[in-house]
């Protein structure tokens, strides 16, 4: 696609030159606009999240059991163990098994791996007490777990019957006390089934389904009514994903997408949004509450004596009813002292923090309301194209068109939750003590300047997108290509940059709180695709294993106990990106 | 269902080994064997010693599968123990119930607790800041406590027959159903009515 912006190439020469300078700055950040599908946004490159959907999750689990079987040569039970206990983390395991060894791992996850099999079972004839119902029952309906517990298979029943109705049955643990043993689910289900058919296929299905519950890299999509899709992503858990039922969202925290936000000021966001707390707060600051009628009455000017329009006079200072008669400074028979500063001070504040929510929060709805009138746009501008199209002119190439309506809303969604963003990140709420008001107004300064630079480029595009460029001359049209293009590229740099502007320089130095972004995607919000299921992805598992042994080894710091609270937050940082440092300047440094 | 016959012998035993553990567990009514009375001593060299504390036992459909409902029926002065409601903050009795537990090994951790507060993991917060600010304070409400209340069964007995047979009821049943019930008026009352 990327030659059909050139297959026009009748053009002028400043046109190529245009293009050219174009060309460098893609090299820069390392940007194509080359497999644009310009309708959705999908990108061509394989995408790190995929869409488990009810029949593919089977599959999904078994990969992961395959490789925990065949690296630790255990049976499929306990892999399943293991990988509850660890959270479906492969790693991690490996990690635990070379460092702390098999048989610390195994005790830990609850999981006993007998070595071989009794070879001399207990005469049948025998009666054994089962210490749960307190009875002598025939040997043969004796179950001993791996844990070496043995009790009659009735207790063991109702046992798991009980844990599974909890819903806790994931991992049932043995009855004997203290023992941490996992139950066999083999045995479980063998046993549930003959009483309760049903609840053991409930438990089949938590099994299953433990592999989204119990793991923090699988979730399910959010959707009302739930689509029966859990999304899968790798490496990243701070990413916004798209599931194939067609909804976008936060990863993170399963709400919409809302980067540039993070998903604590998005919540906050959300919520002050929702509650108007802010209206709330003025009429509670600025109004009083008429003694007689308990309507809020605001004062807007004048003396101490208020009058409701119900008829009663009140004393601002105190609330209560009065007479009417009174001067400048006093209330005939009412004395309750003077006016206080104080009370005067608390409202200023309330006050300017009301304006200061209100200048975000209008800018933040003025970009979405946009968004959705946009929407529109889409339509005509196909109708455009087709009257273009039919003009039988030698334009013939309108991908620009499209190209740059996505660019449009794209920059659009993220310059409209960089207000909220913006609201947190320079406000009281979350980061008083971060930033001495100088570092504040600085990053703030610098901030908004990305952001105001990236506000005109945005409305420059929507304008020249919504000329009725389908009634224009050839060289009009092309005039207008021209700028599409250069404005498109122009917004997604400028996208790119203000999300690194807030990774690098206003989140990444904070000190007392961690705030993860999902990162800028100049193609959009990535497509999840359904899972394949095929084997051939299936390493030889030893060799993945040793190298990974004498990877732990080597570094000996891949310890997932024992780090500190600091070490974790800072690895839970983002390794920053080589070219960064030469694109921004670093705020860190001394003015 | 509740395992009755489990149940049954669990009582027979506990109740066989009395003078050794002092533990006992009875029916509050023969007919139900879902609420039950259990009694144990304060443990020697305790502000509990000398006492004898009730607990009111609700055995729950699931038992032994699901951990028995226990409370304090005698008021006690203990961090963990409620010194409002009886409750008895005891992991045992919560997740880390076992089926292999009984009623009697169960009474047996309330006994340990009484000897050893664990005021870290708090049930009644006054009396377990008490223990950790002012120790002294907390052993004399404590052993104030178990006098007043732990010990007013013996003391008043004669007491109480005669309330009950003022009541209307024949002396040696009213004897009887006191013993049975430990000593505790109201429920031997109710024991008297149920027949």
């Amino acid at each position: 696609m990327e030659e059909d912006y050139y297959s026009m190439s009748g053009g002028s020469e400043e046109e190529e030159d245009c293009y050219s300078s174009d060309r460098e700055d893609d090299s820069i950040y390392g940007l194509t606009n080359e497999d644009f599908d310009a309708q959705s946004g999908a990108p061509s490159k394989a995408p790190y999240s995929k869409v488990i959907t009810r029949e593919s999750l089977l599959a999904a689990q078994t990969e992961h059991l395959r490789r925990v079987m065949d690296l630790l040569s255990v049976r499929e039970h306990h892999a399943r163990a293991l990988l509850i206990h660890y959270r479906w983390d492969v790693d991690q395991l490996i990690a635990a098994y070379v460092e702390r060894g098999k048989s610390c791992m195994f005790a830990e996850a609850g999981v006993t791996v007998v070595e071989h099999v009794d070879l001399d079972p207990p005469e049948t004839s025998s009666t054994v007490m089962c210490n749960v119902c307190m009875d002598d029952v025939p040997a043969k309906d004796v179950t001993r777990m791996d844990c070496s517990h043995s009790f009659c298979n009735d207790c063991w029943t109702e046992h798991f019957i009980v844990k599974i109705k909890e819903g806790l049955s994931r991992r049932i643990k043995c009855m004997a006390h203290k023992c941490n043993g996992i139950c066999d689910e083999d045995i479980i289900k063998k046993l549930v089934s003959v009483r309760h058919p049903d609840l053991a296929e409930k438990f089949d299905r938590f099994l299953l389904e433990s592999y989204i519950e119990d793991n923090k890299m699988v979730k399910w999509c959010p959707s009302t009514p739930h689509c029966g899709n859990a999304i899968r992503v790798e490496n990243d858990e701070f990413c916004e994903v798209e599931c194939s039922c067609g909804l976008q969202f936060c990863f993170s925290c399963a709400s919409e997408a809302h980067s540039p936000c993070s998903c604590l000021m998005w919540e906050m966001w959300a919520k002050k949004c929702s509650d108007e707390s802010e209206t709330v707060n003025w009429i509670t600051v600025h109004t009083k509450p008429c003694p007689k009628c308990h309507k809020p009455v605001e004062k807007n000017g004048g003396c101490n004596l208020v009058g409701c329009i119900c008829g009663q006079a009140f004393c601002w200072l105190c609330g209560g009813a009065t007479g009417r008669n009174h001067t400048w400074s006093t209330i005939a028979d009412h004395s309750c002292g003077r006016y206080k500063e104080d009370s005067e001070e608390k409202a200023e504040i309330a006050k300017r923090y009301l304006y200061r929510y209100m200048h975000y929060h209008n800018r933040y709805k003025a970009h979405t309301d946009s968004f959705k009138q946009e929407s529109g746009l889409r339509e005509t501008i196909k109708e455009k194209i087709a009257n273009l199209e039919a003009k039988d002119s030698k334009l013939r190439d309108f991908s620009w068109v499209t190209n740059g309506l996505y660019r449009l809303f794209r920059s659009r969604q993220a310059l409209s939750y960089s207000y909220p963003f913006a609201f947190y990140m320079f406000g009281d709420d979350l980061f008083k003590n971060e930033m001495t008001t100088e570092e504040r107004e600085i990053k703030q300064n610098l901030f908004e300047d990305q952001q105001q630079q990236l506000e005109s480029n945005v409305e420059k595009l929507s304008k020249f997108l919504e000329e009725p460029f389908d009634e224009y001359s050839v060289e009009q049209v092309m005039r207008n290509r021209m700028e599409v293009i250069n404005l498109s590229v122009v917004t997604d740099n400028l996208c790119k940059k203000m999300y690194e502007c807030i990774e690098n320089d206003l989140l990444d130095p904070l000190q007392f709180t961690t705030h993860m972004i999902a990162p800028y995607q100049s193609k959009g919000i990535q497509k999840a695709v359904e899972l394949t299921t095929g084997w051939d992805a299936q390493i030889s598992s030893n060799n993945e294993f040793h190298e990974a042994a004498d990877q732990f080894n080597g570094t000996g710091q891949a310890s997932t106990s024992g780090t500190s609270d600091d070490s974790e937050q800072l690895s839970r940082k983002r390794p920053r990106k080589g070219n960064f440092a030469t694109n921004l300047i670093d705020l860190n440094l001394p003015a | 269902m509740v395992d009755f016959a489990r149940v049954q012998k669990e009582l027979q035993e506990c109740n066989r080994d009395f003078g050794v553990s002092g533990i006992k567990v009875i029916p509050k009514n023969e007919a139900n064997l879902t609420q039950l009375l259990g009694t144990i001593p304060g443990p020697l060299g305790t502000p509990y010693e000398g006492g004898t504390f009730n607990i009111d036992i609700n055995l729950p459909d699931g038992y032994p599968f699901e951990p028995p409902k226990m409370k304090f029926a005698t008021k006690v002065w203990h961090p963990n123990i409620s010194s409002q409601s009886g409750a008895i903050c005891l992991d045992i009795l919560k997740d880390q119930w076992s089926p292999a537990l009984t009623l009697k090994t169960a009474l047996l951790s309330v006994q340990a607790l009484l000897s050893a507060p664990e005021p870290d993991d708090p049930q009644d917060a006054v009396v377990a800041q008490q223990y950790l600010r002012e120790y002294q304070t907390y052993v004399g409400t404590a052993r104030y406590w178990t006098e007043a209340f732990a010990k007013a069964s013996s003391l008043n007995v004669e007491e109480k027959v005669q309330k009950l047979v003022e009541m209307g009821f024949p002396e040696a049943l009213v004897r009887s159903a006191l013993e049975s019930v430990g000593g505790d008026e109201n429920l031997a009352l109710e024991k008297l009515c149920s027949g």
